[in-house]
């Protein structure tokens, strides 16, 4: 074979839709003599994808009694822009609101699900679910397609049964961790390191502030502004929920639409 | 006349025509606690009397959520109601899920009339020993509905209706004030529903914020349940009467029994 189309070990790369696989080599000897195929060079294997990344970037930001959850408003498939202004956004109960990226399709499958169980929650229990129950239910729900995951990259935020912010951030398989901020989606690596700063306060010698949630909204702000800046798949507008135990509000934020 | 020899199957026809399994089943209604429902142009209101089987116990929930429009309120076997109301919830459930938009109301009292219905004909069942009271807000013209089911199948729509134990002397007052319903004010319908409910209260009790609980469906308006203290301000706007309408109840009841099954 071709040394383009060897791996580092010296055996042969089959080109794969999903990826490059390694081969077992073959020898000199070789019947099939590369160069007299142009273009296929290496055995394709053709294979139907049932996942898309349709982009954007998910972050939330948890304090003493608010929570601040944003997400981009674009969505994408490969190098095309398909929507410029559809919701990551949602709701599932006055305690909790979910926000994923990944593939759509399987984000609004996701949504449906959750709602429904909630709602039968709401029947059998007569209350609404708390924070901290909605984000064990999603790692079951996402665990429970564990052997065909949900492409849905997730980040939980809520009020919890105490009053405090609370922010959980998953894996597509249902790993979950009570965190203070995170961010998920194609921004994610430009977002966190942000957040570890000013949030996080990580390298700073002074004392780490309190942060109020209008002071937490502009910061977000910012993130995105950094994040649109550089990944393609981030950008036209940012939507911003902040809540509190007294409710939420929307906020919808511009961005540039390159 | 016959009722003896023809009574032990659903599926016996009595020589008047009648079944009577499905009769006794609706006196099973007539045995639970009162429940009214009335409508305006704009709200549904559903009211129920809950009973309390002792000092010690609670009061039994009358009123049931189906849906963020619908509601339901039961009169009869308390635990077939529930299977009815699971049934119902299921099924907006789905209709959401499947069609991304709230059950249409009158789609949904169809298929639950028709539940009713096929207990009627097969041995191996028995007919639901419930009456349901629905309100609802159909979700597409955004008008309320009052729909009332009952043991043999047939649906029913009404502006108001009351069901369960002393429940004429709600439907006479129901009657009586029905013309003013359409464009009374939301606070004005629950306080006609709490009034409905006074003559249906036994012997000597009385209605209180115990025992009275309310449900409202409307147009831009997600259900909404009162209970305990939040009914109090209605119920401070009560004319309580009670004791007066016992005999006119007695007499009415008597000629009802009588009546063969609706057709």
């Amino acid at each position: 074979m071709m040394s383009s189309t060897t791996s580092t070990f010296g055996a042969p790369l089959m080109r794969h839709s999903e990826g490059q696989v390694v081969l077992g080599g073959s020898g000199e000897d070789a019947v099939f003599k590369p160069a007299d195929y142009p273009g296929r060079e290496q055995p394709y294997e053709h294979r139907f994808s049932p996942y898309d990344f349709n982009g954007g970037t998910v972050a939330g930001v948890s304090g003493e009694d608010y929570l601040v959850i944003a997400a981009d408003t674009r969505m994408s498939s490969g190098y095309e822009i398909l929507s410029r202004n559809t919701s990551k956004l949602h709701q599932l109960n006055p305690n909790a609101i979910l926000a994923s990226s990944g593939c759509k399709t399987d984000m609004d499958q996701l949504r449906s699900v959750l709602d429904i169980k909630s709602k039968i929650y709401q029947h059998n229990h007569r209350k609404s679910m708390t924070a901290t129950s909605t984000a064990q239910m999603l790692s079951n729900t996402l665990y429970g397609r564990r052997f065909f995951p949900y492409y849905a990259f997730n980040v939980l935020g809520g009020i919890d049964a105490e009053g405090k912010g609370c922010l959980f951030s998953y894996d597509a398989i249902g790993s979950f961790e009570r965190t203070q901020y995170s961010a998920t989606g194609s921004g994610q690596a430009y977002v966190i390191p942000f957040l570890d700063n000013v949030i996080g306060n990580r390298n700073h010698t002074e004392e780490k502030p309190t942060l109020s949630k209008e002071e937490v909204v502009e910061l977000m702000k910012e993130a995105f502004v950094s994040a649109g800046e550089r990944d393609i798949y981030t950008g036209d507008a940012l939507e911003i929920m902040v809540m509190t135990k007294d409710g939420v509000t929307k906020e919808t934020f511009e961005l540039k639409k390159d | 006349m016959f009722r003896n020899q023809y009574d032990t199957d659903v599926t016996v026809w009595s020589p008047e025509g009648r079944l009577l399994q499905v009769e006794y089943a609706m006196e099973s209604v007539k045995q639970g606690s009162a429940c009214v429902g009335l409508r305006s142009n704009s709200h549904c209101v559903l009211g129920a009397l809950k009973r309390s089987v002792s000092e010690l116990s609670w009061h039994q929930k009358k009123l049931l959520e189906i849906d963020d429009h619908m509601l339901v309120g039961i009169a009869g076997l308390t635990a077939d109601a529930r299977t009815l109301a699971k049934y119902m919830r299921n099924e907006c459930l789905h209709n959401k899920y499947v069609y991304g938009t709230p059950m249409p109301p009158h789609q949904l009292m169809a298929d639950v009339a028709d539940k009713h219905q096929r207990t009627t004909q097969t041995y191996v069942r028995r007919p639901f020993g419930v009456g349901l009271l629905v309100a609802s807000v159909d979700p597409l013209t955004q008008k309320p509905h009052l729909y009332q089911t009952c043991p043999s199948g047939n649906l029913y729509e009404f502006y108001a209706s009351a069901i369960g134990a002393r429940s004429q002397s709600a439907r006479t007052y129901l009657e009586k004030h029905h013309e003013t319903f359409g464009d009374a004010s939301r606070d004005d319908l629950i306080v006609h529903a709490l009034q409905a409910l006074v003559g249906c209260v036994s012997g000597d009790d009385e209605l209180t914020k115990e025992n009275a609980s309310i449900g409202i469906v409307g147009k831009d308006e997600k259900f909404t349940l009162l209970e305990g203290d939040a009914l109090q301000p209605f119920l401070d706007r009560l004319e309580l009467k009670g004791g007066d309408d016992d005999e006119e109840e007695a007499g009415d009841d008597a000629a009802a029994e009588a009546e063969p099954m609706e057709t």
